[in-house]
């Protein structure tokens, strides 16, 4: 058994190399690229002074392994430089589209939580058997629809027939709370859906798995009340397997707000990583794309790190 | 994307008793394996699966004698309520037959699958076999397999459509992609738990070569979870295919697939949500049916 130290300086490097070679892999595809972005951006009028000048700004003239260094160099002092054609600094398109991004995360987290929580507890406790096929029947559908089968169902819903909610668009949650909350519900539920479900049926099942526990039993017998009972003796029992998978959850919103950001007109990450692929603006789409791969990476490593904070048998495989 | 918690990975229920490890032909047990597929299709779950399935891949199959219209003509006409004459579900904003627009998608969709999920299942069984040959093939085919992991599916579609550009082919390549180490784990899993089991080690003691070793004994108790791995790969990849088209580098317009017939319906949801209506039903069918099939095999398969 290794103490949680020596499996945490265990995991780091393996993440480590997952990002450099990450990165090698998005630096040298983004290469493969046919055509030169220096004369498709300069056009087609464009002398070779003016191409070669253009090719020397943008970094364009040295080595590949030169220019990989030169990028390496870029991401750790945050100095990015100019985007080719969305326009500005790639840093402050990028800082702007995280905040964005960072928003509709941590909304459709929270609406996991809660709507997970809420189709666990309810899909194992509930009396009524009719209540419990409900949320079987609820939690496959949420899984097996797609995210842009239900945004749609979404904005026809509460957009389109009851006109209650915005289809689509963004309002800084902290410049106007109660009219970005709005703007952000739609897209955050269409996101946590899934996850939602797949929280609710993990938890559900942890929780009729404790119900047969003996401790539980016990507890049972000694008539504890039954919301006593679930807090005190069953969720302890029941959560360590849902945190992790939370974690792995995350990684899937982030990944999904990509899609969920297109359907809902939503201004992040997913946006701007669009936006610069149709109109080939590289810089952007090779620190966007590292990026997400990053944030990835860190949280599938905190999850695992979770994992083996909650179960010590976890380390010494 | 729910692939991650619907099917999780559990081989221990198809073991064979020890009566497999001395069976000399391998008829009878062929037979008894059959048997757990045709039970999950003959539950209520995999026989309603099966009909959803089977009814939208007719549709999209015979989609040229169901419909009389070019998916692509433009009639004059746009934005037709259903019902008109000659188009029963309507016309788009740009005049097209809806009902042949929606057939013609589940055709397109239906042509990428089907070459991208085998294709994918197959690399990545592949890539498990050479994995189990030895440790350090083990090791790059897992870095392999990290590596391919750490793009979440939409990343990896932003990721390859930024070299080769919008299209059929990036689709059918990131679907592919996506699947192979999903179907790498899941294959080299299933290997390691056989090859720790008696019967294997039996076998090995009785002069059985190691590559009889595993075409006879291993991989075949292995596949049961690769079978519902492949109908759940099915269902991610008709949402692949159309969040990249939401994403607009998915199949490109006029050429329609379910994906972009219903983004193309998205801005005219207030004025025209017929629209959306056909291709949200195909969608959601197909997927349904491909999900109470996946559930169906993974019940029976794990009984």
């Amino acid at each position: 058994m290794r103490s949680y130290r020596s499996y945490l300086l265990g995991r780091l490097p393996s993440a480590l190399l997952v990002l450099l070679l990450a990165s090698v892999l998005i630096f040298a595809i983004l290469r493969l690229v046919p055509g030169d972005p220096a004369v498709t951006l300069a056009g087609p009028d464009a002398s070779p002074e003016t191409v070669a000048a253009l090719r020397e700004r943008l970094g364009l003239d040295g080595s590949p392994p030169a220019q990989y260094a030169a990028w390496l160099g870029s991401l750790v002092t945050g100095d990015l430089g100019p985007s080719y054609v969305v326009g500005g600094e790639v840093a402050d398109l990028i800082g702007d589209g995280l905040g964005a991004t960072a928003e509709l995360t941590l909304g459709a987290l929270l609406l996991t939580v809660l709507l997970g929580g809420a189709l666990g507890i309810l899909g194992a406790t509930a009396r009524r058997g009719w209540v419990r096929a409900a949320v079987r029947a609820f939690t496959t559908g949420a899984l097996s629809v797609p995210p842009f089968v239900t945004g749609v169902l979404l904005v026809l819903l509460f957009s389109v027939t009851l006109g209650v909610l915005p289809p689509g668009g963004r309002v800084a949650l902290l410049d106007a709370p109660d009219l970005g909350v709005q703007y952000l519900l739609l897209p955050a539920l269409c996101l946590a859906l899934p996850s939602a479900a797949v929280l609710g049926r993990y938890l559900g099942d942890g929780i009729e798995r404790a119900l047969t526990e003996d401790h539980v039993r016990t507890a049972v017998a000694a008539g504890i009340a039954p919301g006593r009972l679930l807090r005190r003796h069953v969720l302890p029992g029941a959560l360590p397997p849902v945190v992790t998978l939370l974690g792995m959850q995350t990684g899937h919103l982030l990944g999904g707000a990509v899609l969920v950001e297109a359907i809902f007109a939503w201004p992040g990450l997913g946006q701007l990583a669009e936006q610069a692929l149709t109109r080939r603006d590289y810089p952007v789409v090779q620190d966007l794309l590292l990026l997400l791969v990053a944030v990835f990476v860190l949280v599938q490593l905190l999850t695992d790190l979770a994992y083996a904070w909650l179960d010590p048998r976890i380390r010494g495989e | 994307m729910t692939a991650s918690a619907g099917t999780p990975v559990d081989t221990s229920a198809s073991t064979p008793g020890p009566a497999a490890a001395s069976a000399p032909a391998p008829r009878p047990a062929a037979g008894r394996r059959r048997s757990p597929y045709r039970a999950a299709l003959s539950t209520p779950r995999g026989a309603a699966g099966l009909a959803l399935t089977c009814l939208v891949v007719l549709a999209g199959v015979l989609a040229p004698l169901l419909t009389g219209h070019d998916p692509t003509g433009q009639s004059g006409q746009g934005l037709l309520a259903p019902g008109a004459p000659g188009h029963p579900l309507g016309t788009d904003d740009l005049g097209r037959d809806l009902l042949s627009r929606v057939l013609y998608g589940i055709r397109a969709d239906l042509g990428v699958i089907a070459v991208a999920v085998p294709l994918g299942a197959a690399l990545g069984c592949l890539c498990a076999l050479l994995a189990a040959v030895h440790p350090a093939a083990d090791t790059a085919v897992q870095r392999a397999f990290d590596l391919v992991l750490a793009f979440p599916g939409l990343i990896l579609a932003l990721a390859v459509t930024a070299v080769l550009g919008p299209g059929r082919l990036p689709v059918i390549l990131v679907v592919a992609l996506a699947e192979i180490p999903v179907f790498g784990r899941q294959l080299r899993a299933g290997i390691l738990v056989q090859r720790g089991r008696e019967y294997v080690t039996a076998a090995r003691v009785g002069g059985t070569s190691p590559a009889r070793l595993l075409t006879r004994h291993v991989l075949p108790n292995a596949a049961d979870p690769l079978v519902v791995q492949f109908a759940v790969s099915l269902t991610v990849a008709v949402f692949l295919e159309g969040a990249m088209s939401f994403l607009g580098v998915g199949v490109r317009p006029p050429e329609p697939t379910l994906g972009n017939v219903l983004g193309q319906a998205m801005p005219y949801l207030d004025r025209s949500p017929h629209l959306a209506a056909g291709p949200l039903t195909a969608v959601t069918l197909l997927v349904l049916g491909l999900s109470l099939l996946a559930d169906a095999l993974n019940r029976e398969t794990r009984r």
